[in-house]
């Protein structure tokens, strides 16, 4: 069984689609890249699979299973936003997170946020942005889930921080759990991308092994998407 | 789940309510004590200003706790946080039965409180007096006490003001499946929500006033009602309201229920 299956999904926000027929398979044990230019569908493709969308045709199943509360056991979500609610501390955000996700370690999350030198008795509001974004993207890799998405976490942070962000994503999920990356940064992540799928205009245009697709186009996967995606 | 939904909820509502509530237990307090200074007349105007604020700080507590609990409602399923609140392992029946439950908790400690600060701003026999002449005749009909009156009305006065906060929700609920205008729209279909609800209940008590005489005065005269059908107008006020607050909130819990469009 997939760990992920979209069926001739499709959104609409009235006249305008958004995704069109998307059919999409994601198998365990992959760092999938979710590759396109902004306002593809990217993030409407993973909003759907989080139940942040209601899909206007088609369905997403999770572990063979409709979107709900058992999908959301084992998804991981990182948005491209600051969510969390900025009043909090970083340390009751974690007891948020213990309190409604089973699979949470709060002790790795510590662990994760001490090495990056942040105070757990700070709160957001008073962190800047890029902290905020760690904070976050720490406690998502502090669940043990089956799937991590992560929306954009490249974005808007500088070159060391991307490394590290790397660095946390590789080395905290285990060997059965997937990771769709969605991001147009690809130079950063295509070394630790195994498979990439190319979205455009709300259709998928390519699923590939990143392996195979570089031996086909005698090229890197960034360099194959600037090609694709020249304007 | 639902325990620690509440929890969190709870915790941000009363962040904001717990300083309208000291403020407002503060001011009955210094209210009692200069009122109660005779041949003062600059401390018996202290107290009056006193007093004045007391009452602003009574409509705060109404205010802030409405508008509290419909901003978290839409902050929590609607704006960011939603990112978290809706890939949280609990369905949406709970996220929804939270939220309605904070309601009637905030709203009775709001009631509470405001109960509390009238009793020590404004307790005197002389008061005591005026309100049992006035609600005397009523308890005689309903061969009850004063007290059981008071509560009556206070429990109307909840379900009316729970109507209100639900028709908020269902407002809020309709509006954010619209594409763009998404406040503008809550609003709106709040209101109507709201209007809906009063013009059912009007028509409850005219079906009702066709078989009884009195109560059909309410509609064609401006005489003054007769006790008895004061009483059924009470009696139909708790009944219809609960029913309206029951409809409005399965109603929204169903369309909540079929999914959100988050932005």
């Amino acid at each position: 069984m997939e760990l992920l299956e979209c069926i001739n999904l499709e959104k609409r926000y009235g006249d305008k689609v958004v995704l069109k027929d998307i059919n999409l398979k994601i198998p365990r044990g992959k760092i999938i890249g979710l590759l396109g230019k902004n306002g593809t569908g990217k993030t409407t493709l993973i909003k759907l699979i989080n139940d942040l969308l209601t899909p206007t045709k088609g369905k997403v199943l999770v572990n063979g299973m409709e979107v709900g509360v058992e999908s959301k056991k084992i998804i991981s979500y990182l948005p491209e936003r600051t969510y969390l609610d900025k009043s909090m501390t970083v340390e009751k955000v974690i007891k948020y997170f213990e309190d409604f996700y089973d699979n949470f370690d709060s002790n790795k999350a510590r662990k994760l946020l001490k090495k990056l030198d942040l105070d757990t008795n700070q709160k957001l509001s008073k962190m800047s942005k890029g902290m905020q974004e760690k904070v976050q993207l720490v406690l998502v890799m502090s669940r043990c889930a089956d799937l991590y998405i992560l929306d954009e976490p490249l974005g808007g942070v500088d070159p060391a921080t991307r490394d590290y962000i790397l660095d946390t994503i590789l080395t905290n999920f285990n060997e059965n759990a997937s990771v769709i990356i969605s991001t147009h940064l690809i130079s950063d992540i295509e070394k630790i991308l195994d498979e990439v799928i190319f979205i455009d205009k709300g259709k998928i245009i390519l699923t590939s092994s990143t392996d195979e697709l570089r031996e086909k186009e005698k090229s890197s996967i960034d360099e194959i998407f600037r090609r694709m995606f020249k304007c | 789940m639902l325990k620690k939904l509440l929890k969190y909820d709870l915790e941000k509502i009363y962040k904001v309510l717990i300083v309208f509530y000291s403020l407002s237990i503060f001011f009955s307090i210094l209210t009692r004590i200069f009122l109660s200074i005779e041949n003062s007349f600059i401390l018996n105007i202290i107290g009056k200003v006193c007093s004045g604020v007391t009452i602003s700080m009574i409509f705060n507590i109404l205010i802030n706790n409405v508008m509290g609990l419909w901003s978290r409602f839409r902050n929590n399923f609607y704006a960011d946080e939603s990112y978290l609140t809706h890939t949280l392992p609990i369905d949406k029946k709970t996220l929804y039965l939270s939220k309605t439950l904070s309601s009637i908790i905030t709203l009775s400690s709001s009631i509470l409180v405001i109960a509390m600060s009238l009793f020590i701003a404004y307790y005197s026999k002389e008061n005591l007096e005026l309100v049992k002449n006035l609600l005397l005749p009523l308890a005689t009909v309903y061969d009850s006490t004063i007290i059981v009156i008071i509560l009556s009305f206070i429990f109307i006065c909840f379900l009316e003001i729970m109507n209100m906060l639900e028709s908020g929700y269902v407002g809020l609920v309709l509006g954010h499946r619209k594409n763009s205008n998404k406040i503008a729209f809550s609003v709106l279909y709040g209101f109507i929500t709201y209007l809906l609800t009063q013009i059912f209940t009007i028509l409850v008590v005219f079906v009702t006033a066709l078989f009884n005489k009195d109560l059909m005065n309410l509609f064609y005269t401006m005489d003054t009602l007769n006790i008895d059908t004061i009483k059924l107008c009470i009696y139909l006020a708790m009944i219809i309201y609960t029913l309206n607050i029951f409809i409005l909130y399965f109603t929204n819990l169903k369309l909540f229920s079929k999914g959100v469009n988050v932005d």
